[in-house]
This record gives C-alpha cells, sequence and structure tokens, in this order.
C-alpha cells in the first residue's frame, strides 16, 4: 500500500468525522443563539404589552401576522409563570407544518386576568440555519477535495528525494564500483537516510572488495600446492620400474588432486558469474560459437560413436558476455556428450528463440530440475563434479533466460529461452 | 636454449627445471622480484616462466620493464588466478602465451616449445625426430619423404608428442591439451585416438614411435 493512501486512509475519515461534529456543534450553537434572539424580541412585545397594559388598564388589540401573532385568554388561574415553549402548528394553506415560538405570561386588566400568548415563527430562524448547514457541508466537501488534491502533489514533491534515493539503491551494483549519486535535499529525515544509505553502500562495496580477494587468493593459495602435487606425480610417474600398485596409487594421487583442481576452478567461476564480474557485454554470434564448440568435439564424438545433428540457424546474435557465452555453450554440450551412451545421439537447435540440445542416455533417476543444483549428479561416478549444470543455470540466471531439462521419448532435453 | 623460471614457490620451480632439463633446456630459476629483475637485466633467454604473484613486486612489472628495455625474450605467464582480467592485461603487456595453474609439465614445454619455435621462425620451423618430419609452417607431416595424412587433432596431439619426446604423458593431459575442458575422470577415448594416429604413422613408415605405458599414458619414442 502506498504512503499516500495509507495517510488518506486515515486522514480522510478523521477530518471528516471532525467536521461532521464541529459542524453539528456549530448548528446547535447557531440554533441556539438564534432562539435566544427570537426570545429576546419576545420579551420586548412582553414588555410592550405591559406597558400598554398599565397606561391604557386595557389589553391590546390582538395580531395576526404571519411572523407574529398576540393572543389574549380569559384565566382564573393567577399563577401562570412567564414561560418560552416551541409548538409545531399545521399550516393548511401550505400544507406543511411550522414552528413558533411562544411565550405566555400573565396580564391583569380591568382586574381581569388574562393569559397573554406571544407566538413568532422560527421558520426564519430554521432557514439560517439550514443555509449555514449546506454551506457548512459543502465547506467540508471543498476542503477534503483540496485536501486530497493538494496532499497528492505536495507528498509527490516532498517524497521526490525518497524516491530519488530509492532509484540510486536499485541501480547500485558492487561490481560497477559506480558511488551513489544521492540528491541534496533539506529534509532531516532524507538527509540522515542518504547518510546511512551512503555509509552502508560503502561499507558492503569494501567488504565485497575484501571477499572478492579472499576468494582469488584462497583459490590461488589452492592452486599451488596443487599444482606443486600435480608435477611432482608427472615427474614420479616418469621414473622406470615402478611396479603396478604404484602405479595405481600415483593414477589415484593425480585424479584426486585434478578434481580439486577442477572443483575450486568451478566454484570460483560461478562465484565470479553470481557477482556480476563478468561485466562487458557484446553482440555473441552464437550461431558461430556454437558451431566452433561442435568442430573442437567432433573427433572426440566420432571416437565415441555419437552421431551429432545439427539444425542451426546462421547468425543468430545474443547479447551477452562473451566468455560466458562459450562457457554456457561448451558445458551443454560436454554434458550431452559424457552423459551420452557409446553409438547415442545428440541433437543442437538454435533458431532466434532458443537453443536446445537433446542426447540419448540413460533414464534419469531424480527428478530432472533437481540436476541444476550444485552438487547434484545422476550418476554416483566421480568423472562429474556435478558443477556443470549449475554453472549453465547460474548464466541463464543472470541474463533472466529461462533454462529447462526434460526427458521426453528417451532424450535427455535442455533448453534455453532467449528473451 | 636458456630458460629462466621466475616463481617463488621452491618446489615447482625445480619439478618444471627438471622437466625441461630433461628436453635439453638450460634453466635458471629467480625466487623473487629483484632477483628476476636482475637477471633479465644481464642475460638473454630464450624463454621466461613469469609467475604474476611473488614476492617484492608483481611480475606483470617485470614484464614491462622488459619491453621497456625492448628485449625480445619470450614470456609465458604462468599463474594461479586463473582471472580473465590478469590473461589479457598479460597478453596486452606483449607476453606470448598464458598457463595457468596447476598445469601438466607436458603442456608446459609443448608451450614453451611453441614458443621458441615461434621465436626462430626461420631457422626453425621444422621439427626433425628420427625419420619423422614436422614443417609447423605448412602443417605438413612427412616420414622418409612419404606425406602422412592427419586431422586437426591428430595433428595437435604428434606435435604434443615431439615436443615431450621420450617422456611419458598421461592421458589427462592428452585429453586437456586437445580439448581443453573437463571431460571427466574416464579418458578411455584417448586410446582409440592414439591407435588412429598410431596407425597412419605406422602405415607411412615402418617405426611404431607410440608405447603405451601400463595405467598411466603415453610415451613417443625412437627406435
Amino acid at each position: 500500500m502506498k504512503l499516500l493512501v495509507k495517510y488518506n486512509r486515515v486522514n480522510i475519515p478523521i477530518t471528516i468525522v471532525a467536521l461532521l461534529i464541529s459542524s453539528m456543534g456549530f448548528y446547535f450553537i447557531i440554533h441556539y443563539a438564534l432562539i435566544h434572539q427570537l426570545d429576546k424580541d419576545l420579551r420586548i412585545e412582553q414588555m410592550e404589552i405591559m406597558h400598554y397594559v398599565k397606561e391604557k388598564n386595557a389589553l391590546p388589540e390582538t395580531s395576526n401576522y404571519k411572523d407574529q401573532q398576540i393572543e389574549f385568554h380569559l384565566t382564573s388561574n393567577d399563577n401562570i409563570k412567564t414561560r418560552f415553549s416551541t409548538e409545531d402548528v399545521f399550516d393548511k394553506r401550505e400544507n406543511e407544518t411550522e414552528s413558533y415560538r411562544r411565550l405566555e405570561f400573565l396580564v391583569t386588566a380591568n382586574g381581569k386576568s388574562y393569559v397573554a400568548e406571544v407566538k413568532k415563527s422560527q421558520q426564519e430562524t430554521e432557514d439560517i440555519v439550514q443555509l449555514i448547514l449546506i454551506i457548512t457541508l459543502a465547506v467540508i466537501i471543498f476542503l477534503i477535495l483540496i485536501l486530497f488534491i493538494a496532499n497528492r502533489f505536495l507528498l509527490a514533491s516532498l517524497w521526490k528525494p525518497f524516491h530519488h534515493t530509492l532509484e540510486e539503491l536499485k541501480q547500485f551494483n558492487l561490481s560497477s564500483k559506480n558511488k551513489l549519486k544521492l540528491p541534496q535535499t533539506d529534509i532531516n529525515e532524507f538527509k540522515e537516510l542518504n547518510e546511512t544509505a551512503r555509509s552502508m553502500t560503502q561499507k558492503v562495496s569494501n567488504d565485497y572488495e575484501l571477499l572478492k580477494n579472499f576468494t582469488e587468493n584462497a583459490s590461488h593459495e589452492i592452486q599451488t600446492p596443487l599444482a606443486i602435487i600435480k608435477n611432482k606425480i608427472e615427474l614420479l610417474s616418469q621414473s622406470e620400474n615402478l611396479t603396478n600398485t604404484q602405479i595405481h596409487s600415483i593414477q589415484s594421487i593425480s585424479d584426486a588432486a585434478s578434481r580439486l583442481s577442477k572443483l575450486t576452478q568451478s566454484l570460483l567461476l560461478l562465484a565470479k558469474i553470481e557477482n556480476h564480474q563478468f561485466k562487458n557485454s557484446e553482440n555473441v554470434n552464437l550461431s558461430f560459437v556454437i558451431n566452433h564448440c561442435i568442430e573442437n568435439f567432433e573427433e572426440l564424438n566420432a571416437l565415441k560413436n555419437i552421431c551429432i545433428e545439427k539444425i542451426i540457424t546462421d547468425d543468430i546474435f545474443i547479447e551477452m558476455n562473451e566468455s560466458l557465452a562459450e562457457i554456457l555453450v561448451s558445458n551443454i554440450i560436454i554434458n550431452a556428450i559424457k552423459h551420452n551412451c557409446p553409438g547415442g545421439a545428440i541433437k543442437i537447435e538454435l533458431d532466434t528463440g532458443s537453443l536446445a540440445v537433446s542426447n540419448t542416455g540413460i533414464p534419469p533417476q531424480i527428478h530432472t530440475s533437481e540436476l541444476f543444483e550444485r552438487f547434484k549428479k545422476d550418476s554416483p561416478s566421480a568423472d562429474s563434479l556435478g558443477l556443470g549444470l549449475s554453472i549453465v543455470k547460474t548464466i541463464c540466471d543472470t541474463y533472466g533466460f529461462p533454462v529447462i531439462y526434460i526427458y521426453e521419448n528417451g532424450m535427455h532435453i535442455i533448453k534455453v529461452i532467449f528473451t | 636454449m636458456k630458460i629462466l623460471i621466475i616463481e617463488d614457490e621452491k618446489a615447482l620451480s625445480e619439478s618444471i627445471a627438471m622437466y625441461l632439463a630433461s628436453q635439453e633446456y638450460t634453466c635458471e630459476i629467480a625466487g623473487d622480484y629483484t632477483t628476476a629483475i636482475h637477471k633479465t637485466e644481464y642475460n638473454d633467454y630464450d624463454c621466461i616462466l613469469l609467475d604474476i604473484t611473488l614476492p617484492g613486486g608483481n611480475g606483470l612489472k617485470i614484464l614491462e620493464r622488459l619491453k621497456e628495455d625492448k628485449k625480445t625474450d619470450g614470456v609465458l605467464i604462468i599463474s594461479a588466478k586463473n582471472s580473465l582480467d590478469d590473461k589479457i592485461k598479460g597478453l596486452n603487456l606483449g607476453a606470448d602465451d598464458y598457463l595457468s595453474k596447476p598445469f601438466h609439465l607436458s603442456e608446459l614445454n609443448a608451450r614453451v616449445a611453441a614458443i621458441i619455435r615461434r621465436k626462430y621462425f626461420d631457422g626453425n620451423s621444422v621439427l626433425q625426430f628420427d625419420n619423422l618430419r614436422i614443417d609447423t609452417q605448412t602443417r605438413m607431416v612427412t616420414i622418409e619423404n612419404n606425406p602422412v595424412e592427419l586431422t586437426k587433432k591428430e595433428y595437435e596431439l604428434l606435435l604434443y608428442f615431439v615436443s615431450n619426446k621420450r617422456r611419458l604423458i598421461s592421458k589427462e593431459a592428452i585429453a586437456e591439451h586437445l580439448w581443453g575442458s573437463d571431460m571427466g575422470g574416464n579418458f578411455d577415448f584417448i586410446y582409440t585416438h592414439i591407435k588412429n594416429l598410431r596407425k597412419k604413422l605406422m602405415d607411412a613408415g615402418d617405426a611404431d614411435y607410440i608405447k603405451s605405458v601400463y595405467g598411466m599414458g603415453y610415451k613417443f619414442t625412437g627406435q
């Protein structure tokens, strides 16, 4: 959920409720004030009547206007107190109920007691209150609308440095060594964010550099002793008169040293691909790379009696690192040769959309997609490290190419889809 | 032929020297940067084996100085860092070849021989071994003037054998030399390959040059 949406979700209901409550309060206050004003008028009227009665000792004339009515009724009760009340009267002419404010009080004229009743229409008051209510509601709607739009634009401009920083962080690539280009801002929160991002990326870069050096150095330090082991074995095997047992031991040591060396090299390669250390991308002629690779293994296939079928479209160009393209192709093809059976077949198909290499071989014992995992091997033979296909997968992942491994009609098929 | 081995790992430089000596090369060893600079300044070598990581300085600096002094010594970089950057940098600086550790001594020897052949191009582009004659420029192979028709890989294999004559070459070294990749631990397919080459050589002359050594590999010998 966007911050603005979340903010609006809380802010707008609160604003509406607050404005509704305050407009209700406003309504009651205005209403009260207007009634109070009406009562004051009624009192003035009462005073005038009293004054008239006192002077003339007679009742004034009753009047019956729409906005003010005065009536007198004889009463025997002398205990009537002055009192205000509101009454609703149904007006037949206009077919609606009208509210009146009424004041009752006792007048004595000619020794007789009368209840004087002065009524004033509340219509005007109601109209004013209604008008005020409409204006208030309109103001509320207008205010919310303005707030909503203003928030939208204001927040967008306020968050600009944040989005800029976020974009920079997204673009941040350890292997490209580019420093973050963070925007200048006078907002403390964003300043702090930028500072933190800067120091964090700096630290990550340093750590990465250290790790990279460590990986390379470790690989260096391992390869040198391995070179010594292998070379000494080679010299040792030159000696005459070795017994069969000795030959066997020498061979085993040599094989183990080779495996160890290939293992570290493959793992280093995987780490390098994952760290995006193969940066240079160019338009690689994949058709050429594949043909070259097939040519390289041509005699090998002839020796193993493997028949190769090529359906390769010429001049297929793919945007990627050339070394990685070569590694990708040779790993897939070597895999097809290595896990083939004598007298088997390999089919290599390349078109604009995909590369598919299928080969004969024994049916897979484990799920084919698992074979992309590191050290997962179908056969427990020591011939294979189980890293070839994970290198293929890692390269494909780097470029976002989907890669699948299926077993169909007795054929192992590896398919890379170029997107 | 004089070779300088610049390598700080004593066990390694000794092995290299021992193997190369068997191929009639004279070897000198420099174990650190200063010795290497000193030796290259006062002597000329046919080929220099150069390790990049050295105590006291970077091996590439030695290469730079050699080129500054307009020396023509062949240079083969031996590096434990199988890194593309170093390789490109070294070759751009004028190194002749690049080999990453660990390597087979037979492979190293073949590379050194190739560098020296290129260096003395005019005089020495023909390799002679007993009756066998290889013209490395035209890639023509003859035995007693009978031409031998070889495929590309068979030619490479023969050249590899001749460069490492009378030494045992493991099947793994052959496989790596010809296909340069990890083909797994079973090199039985090499057998068929060797058999074909041997047959072609025997058809052209009557000598069987290739001896197989049980369980280990092959040896290229004269009669």
